[in-house]
């Protein structure tokens, strides 16, 4: 899992374009909207895509992101339940 | 109508004022020097496109030779003009859709085909709540971009604009010619 | 002096003038349906004009030369509309404004044998209003969805100016798989006809149409373009202010020194996406318009892009002459914070003017007045 959630983090710096972050930034148990990262709509959008991309997995509806991306770690959880790839 | 300020950027070179700034990179990465130089505080700049990054550098600019930073109000209008509008963006975008086995259309990338996205980027920044407009120019023509930004100015709120061209055919060749007029 | 229009025209799925499109509508007919869109994965519900419908219209116009789809739309449209006129489109007292967001985008995917450069917005423009012999520069508006509104607010700046003394405003977009694929990257599509301000609203429909008006200068004439405005939401590049700031501000400013029981109805953009109708019932709200009915026409033609605040503009004219408020296609059960005045048949019109407003990506919004006399 701790693996999963390092992979995620630079994949998640690489697709929302957050250059000034390093891994070590961002905190796994740390919400992902809101504060923090300052991340909006259109990052959700990202992730969701990000997830297809590397993982196989399709939300059917961008309302269960809001779930999903509570946080690094939670997400890494999903992928790791869901994925197909 | 009177220009208080003006700046120029190239892939080579930073005019502001008729003065040349001095900067070590050139092309993109001198984009993200003038950032990391003068501007620090808006990492949105990274996920802009191309047009909207220079756009978006212009106006810091052009407002920090203005000095006292103009926040706010519906009294700035922001009119801006060149030949390929979002078209760097728009070849990005087809890349993503080309294949159908690598099919993987972006939002964040889709958002920039749309060559008035600078404008907002530089309202967002600014909280400017006046007129935002693009036009589409067959080819760079100050008398005609001086003729628009007029129009703005019959709008009875508009006191001054933010105005000029922005033009990046392709990744690594940009042009920005943009200036502050008044009333 | 006031601005005034003489002519105008809709190539539409369901009607190839703005009174067959009228008369079509007010019957209730939609070209609405799931289309296979070559090469975009999933189904597509819109509104798509018919090329092959469209051909002998298009070898009536005796073109000259080849021209894109995007071209020959345009160039019908403000054929048919000029041909109502007696204005001589290429004398250099005309000043065409087109209003378009992606043009000839198409050709990024195939190039149809045309050369790279067409693809530019302003070389488009040009090639269309040489065909009409017009050899001043075009000015075309590429500001997202609001492009229409403004396209007609810089014709009417343009005419109090002095710039020329017929301005030809036409707007339309071919939908691509470009746009479509970008709309679903957005999650912004319907499967279904679409339900503006409905509770059960989930996304917008893609749609065609051109549309064209011909504004010009008069002392005195039947129909009066009052005033328009256009505002940022300085909020976020795709979604809309949640106070509705730039929407309210525009409405504010184009409705400035009109008395809101002039109204007979507002013309909303109502895209039937989540965040927009939920921004324009804000934005109305605030605008004091709680009272005035509404119509929103996106049920029926989908959303236009270039063409949309010319076709809603010219459909609210001719509504406001029958004296009617359109129904709102698709709407239900209010959906929003804020009740409007929205219905789904046809109702009787109170009022000489109307409102036009729309907003698009890029935080802007437009708002425009007409005002029959």
């Amino acid at each position: 899992m701790e693996e999963l959630i390092a992979q995620l983090k630079g994949k998640i710096i690489e697709a929302l374009n957050l250059v000034d972050l390093t891994p070590e930034d961002i905190d796994a148990d740390a919400p992902l909207f809101g504060e923090g990262l300052g991340l909006d709509s259109i990052d959700a959008l990202e992730l969701i895509l990000l997830m297809e991309k590397n993982y196989g997995i399709r939300l059917k509806n961008p309302a269960e992101g809001k779930e999903v991306f509570k946080s690094v770690r939670v997400m890494a959880e999903y992928i790791a339940a869901h994925r197909t790839k | 109508m009177r220009t208080t300020h003006k700046v120029e950027i190239t892939p080579t070179s930073v005019v502001l004022d008729g003065r040349l700034l001095p900067f070590r990179e050139s092309g993109e990465a001198l984009l993200t020097e003038v950032y990391r130089q003068r501007v620090g505080d808006w990492p949105k700049f990274f996920k802009m496109d191309l047009l909207s990054k220079v756009g978006f550098l212009a106006a810091e600019l052009l407002l920090e030779a203005e000095g006292d930073r103009h926040r706010g109000g519906s009294d700035r209008a922001v009119i801006l003009s060149g030949r390929s509008g979002s078209l760097c963006d728009d070849r990005d975008y087809q890349q993503l859709i080309a294949d159908p086995d690598d099919f993987y259309p972006s939002p964040s990338v889709f958002v920039y085909t749309l060559p008035n996205i600078v404008t907002g980027e530089i309202a967002i920044r600014n909280g400017w709540h006046g007129e935002t407009m693009y036009y589409a120019l067959e080819e760079y023509d100050p008398a005609a971009l001086a003729a628009y930004a007029t129009l703005a100015f019959t709008d009875p709120q508009t006191r001054s604009a933010l105005c000029g061209w922005v033009e990046c055919p392709a990744h690594e060749d940009f042009y920005a010619n943009m200036e502050i007029i008044e009333r | 002096m006031i601005i005034t229009s003489i002519a105008d025209h809709i190539l539409s799925p369901i009607g190839q003038t703005s009174e067959e499109t009228f008369r079509n509508l007010r019957a209730g007919d939609t070209a609405m349906r799931v289309h296979a869109f070559p090469g975009v994965p999933e189904a597509v519900c819109a509104s798509l004009l018919d090329e092959e419908a469209l051909r002998p219209l298009y070898e009536a116009l005796s073109l000259k030369e080849r021209f894109t789809t995007f071209e020959k739309r345009l160039i019908l449209s403000i054929s048919s509309a000029a041909a109502r006129t007696d204005i001589d489109l290429a004398s250099d007292r005309v000043l065409f404004i087109l209003s378009t967001t992606k043009g000839n985008i198409s050709l990024l995917d195939q190039a149809e044998g045309f050369p790279p450069e067409r693809v530019h917005l302003g070389v488009s423009a040009r090639r269309i209003a040489r065909h009409f012999g017009n050899e001043r520069m075009p000015i075309v508006v590429s500001n997202a969805c609001i492009s229409g509104v403004c396209a007609l607010l810089t014709g009417m700046r343009a005419l109090r100016e002095g710039w020329c003394d017929y301005a030809v405003v036409a707007g339309t977009d071919v939908q691509s798989r470009f746009i479509i694929t970008g709309f679903q990257s957005f999650k912004a599509l319907s499967q279904a006809p679409c339900r503006p301000f409905d509770a059960a609203r989930d996304g917008l429909n893609p749609g065609e149409a051109a549309a064209t008006v011909i504004l010009t200068r008069a002392e005195t004439a039947p129909w009066e373009w009052v005033r328009g405005a256009v505002r940022n939401d300085a909020n976020h590049i795709s979604g809309p202010s949640r106070t509705g700031e730039g929407s309210f501000q525009a409405l504010e400013a184009a409705l400035q020194g009109v008395d809101r029981r002039e109204l007979a109805f507002v013309n909303v953009h109502g895209t039937a996406t989540a965040y927009n109708d939920e921004m324009e019932s804000i934005a109305l709200h605030r605008a004091g318009l709680d009272a005035v009915p509404v119509t929103g026409l996106k049920g029926v033609f989908g959303h236009t892009m270039g063409a949309a605040g010319i076709l809603e503009c010219i459909l609210s004219m001719r509504a406001l002459e029958a004296g009617v408020v359109l129904p709102t296609a698709g709407y239900d059960t209010c959906g929003v914070s804020y009740p409007l005045q929205i219905s789904n048949v046809e109702r009787p019109a109170k009022g000489n003017a109307f409102v036009k407003v729309i907003s698009g990506f890029g935080g802007c919004n437009a708002a425009l007045t007409v005002r029959k006399r």
